[in-house]
């Protein structure tokens, strides 16, 4: 399918005449600096991203778009899993299984995006690896499967998909989205159809999909244990505005075929008052993770840390605050709350617009739950230093 | 909710309007003035580029260019971003007079909408806020306006109004005093005050290098000074055709991702 698509894509290229063909090439330059405290032990993590977006329209309505990631690592680049994992966890296990929960930082180069839009009068066609953007949460969206955002930074991109995508306008504001994600045969790969509308000033849509979602059991002996299931997602999103607050929310029901079903709902409101302070709050629930932190097993931190589940604790409360200083230095920060153990997690954030195109972002993730929760000390305490360079 | 300040994004003035005022025979009143002003600040479609320049407290200058399209009077509206490359591909989209908004950004090919709130936050860090950014008939839903008299500015005779906020408004000003060309109904001067002290002088507003575009007298600067933050952003049009006709389309989700 990719060198079909591949070959698609190269042919489209070559057949319009190159007069036609204004490449526009822009990006960003993204060095990272990573500062973890974990264990009594301070380690250090670089990372130097190069991102690069070609974008071209080859005609009135057909658009290129690609974009190209160069990301490589200095400093402490291999680490496990088990060393996040709070010791009441760990020791019930032989240290010996510890080599399975490694992972290492190895520099990558690759192709994220690369699609071609075709926009007829009636519809749009979007083929090629693309982002999948779902739901109207801020920090979880139960109805997107295709993405789990990082908690610290939850607007960061997402990676891109092989698919293909139509998108109808409907009648009245409505909309019709339908998406098709080829894996290896047409059983494992996932479809998706989203019908979108507008009432007064709320915006909603209904959200069903199919796919395959893989379940690794980590407690297995000697090796893990990969499985995939079945799963069907029936759910809805809502964005609007209700007594002065903007509110929204989203919830699925997952159907899992030989696993357990289970849901998520999110309900989010914002704020911002005559300062410019900004306020925002979201509640998440997930059925499949564990309302008392005692129960926390390894397959339940791991599953959480490969982002096999959203969620490790059952019920939890997202809080983010920003405020700008002056016109090009904002502070704030989020606070993740679990509301099923207590824990806390504090994410101070400080963005300063030192140039047009040079931003600077300090992020810190500090953990001070009680061992053994969601948020707590095991998980260590970070600091991020970002500069992003555009072009 | 409409919206409640001035409409930078494209503003014109409609020749229809010039030299009315003075063929009136009964003296003019304030209500006719602003309804006028409101006319002629929204031609019936317009698309324009514009460069958008914010001083900063420490002297600093940030610079955005845009593409703006207007439908219905303003009652529809598209921006989107072009420079710099920070922000390129961003698009807002107004609908019913601003009283809906959503922002796409590219990079994460996200939509959100934007509660009327947020419409009190800096457009870009700029001195213009979401909601002066909005079109509309804002003059006249959400305030009561006033004749004082009459007042040279920019060496034009101008009527000068008082608008005073309406009491169930939700306008982010208390009250606004404006200068108006007699000739073109132009507002060439605009104060804010401030929410919650209507003595307290917050923004204010000059318009001026006016140029005849397709027919229609168009001030092709624009610059609101901000009082309180000591900073200052200035809207420079750079392109502008009002015979256009602009589809539908354009002004929804899909048309802000194109």
């Amino acid at each position: 399918m990719r060198k079909f698509l591949c070959t698609c894509l190269l042919f489209l290229l070559l057949s319009v005449p190159l007069d036609a063909q204004e490449l526009d090439i822009f990006g960003y330059f993204e060095p990272q600096f990573n500062l973890i405290y974990l264990d009594d032990n301070y380690y250090q993590l670089q990372s130097n991203k190069l991102r690069v977006d070609l974008k071209s329209n080859l005609g009135e309505n057909l658009e290129f778009g690609a974009n190209f990631d160069w990301i490589v690592y200095h400093g402490k680049r291999e680490w496990n899993y088990w060393n996040f994992i709070p010791e009441r966890v760990t020791s019930r296990y032989s240290s010996a299984r510890m080599w399975r929960y490694r992972f290492t930082f190895d520099d990558r180069s690759f192709l994220d995006n690369a699609y071609l839009r075709f926009s007829f009068p009636s519809f749009d066609l979007m083929v090629g690896k693309q982002q999948i953007s779902l739901g109207t949460g801020y920090a979880w969206n139960p109805t997107d499967i295709f993405n789990v955002k990082d908690l610290s930074d939850p607007t960061y991109e997402q990676p891109g998909h092989n698919a293909i995508r139509v998108d109808w306008p409907l009648r009245a504001g409505f909309s019709l989205l339908a998406l098709y994600s080829p894996e290896s045969d047409w059983e494992s790969s996932g479809k998706l159809l989203r019908l979108k509308g507008r009432w007064q000033h709320f915006d909603f849509s209904i959200t069903g999909t199919e796919t395959e979602w893989g379940v690794t059991d980590y407690e297995y002996p000697f090796v893990n244990l990969f499985t995939s299931h079945k799963r069907r997602l029936l759910g809805g999103d809502f964005a609007g505005e209700l007594l002065g607050l903007g509110v929204w929310g989203e919830t699925a029901y997952n159907f899992v075929g030989d696993f357990e079903d289970f849901w998520e709902l999110l309900i989010g409101g914002d704020y911002t008052f005559d300062s410019e302070l900004y306020l925002m709050l979201e509640f998440y629930h997930h059925s499949l993770a564990k309302s008392d932190y005692r129960d926390y097993g390894l397959n339940d931190w791991l599953r959480f840390f490969y982002q096999e589940q959203k969620s490790l604790t059952r019920d939890q409360v997202y809080c983010l605050i920003q405020y700008p200083l002056t016109d090009l230095l904002k502070i704030g920060g989020s606070t993740l709350l679990s509301l099923s153990d207590g824990s806390i997690a504090l994410v101070p954030t400080v963005l300063y617009s030192f140039h047009e195109n040079i931003e600077f972002t300090l992020i810190g993730n500090i953990n001070i739950g009680k061992e053994g929760k969601a948020y707590g000390s095991s998980q260590g305490h970070s600091l991020l230093l970002r500069s992003l360079v555009y072009f | 909710m409409k919206l409640k300040a001035f409409t930078p994004l494209i503003f014109s003035a409609g020749l229809f309007c010039a030299g009315s005022a003075g063929a009136q025979t009964n003296p003019i009143t304030a209500d006719t003035i602003i309804q006028r002003v409101t006319r002629v600040m929204n031609p019936a479609q317009s698309k324009g580029k514009m460069k958008m320049t914010i001083t900063t407290t420490s002297k600093k200058t940030r610079t955005f260019v845009y593409l703006a399209y207007a439908k219905n009077h303003g009652e529809k509206t598209l921006m989107k971003y072009l420079e710099p490359s920070r922000v390129k591909g961003q698009a807002i989209l107004m609908l019913n007079n601003a009283d809906d908004i959503w922002v796409y950004f590219p990079r994460t090919r996200r939509v959100r909408k934007l509660a009327t709130h947020a419409k009190k936050q800096k457009m870009e860090g700029s001195d213009f806020s979401y909601e002066d950014m909005g079109a509309g008939d804002a003059f006249i839903d959400e305030f009561e306006s006033r004749l004082l008299g009459e007042e040279k500015k920019q060496g034009k005779l101008c009527y000068e109004l008082e608008l005073t906020r309406k009491p169930k408004s939700t306008s982010g000003y208390s009250k606004l005093v404006m200068w108006v060309d007699k000739e073109s109904f132009v507002p060439l001067v605009i104060d804010y005050y401030h929410d919650d002290d209507s003595t307290l002088l917050e923004k204010e507003l000059v318009c001026g290098n006016i140029e005849i575009i397709d027919d229609i007298p168009t001030p092709m600067q624009v610059v609101m000074y901000n009082k309180l933050d000591r900073t200052q952003t200035s809207m420079e049009l750079v392109e502008v055709s009002y015979k256009v006709d602009l589809e539908d389309d354009l002004f929804t989700e899909r048309g802000m991702k194109k």
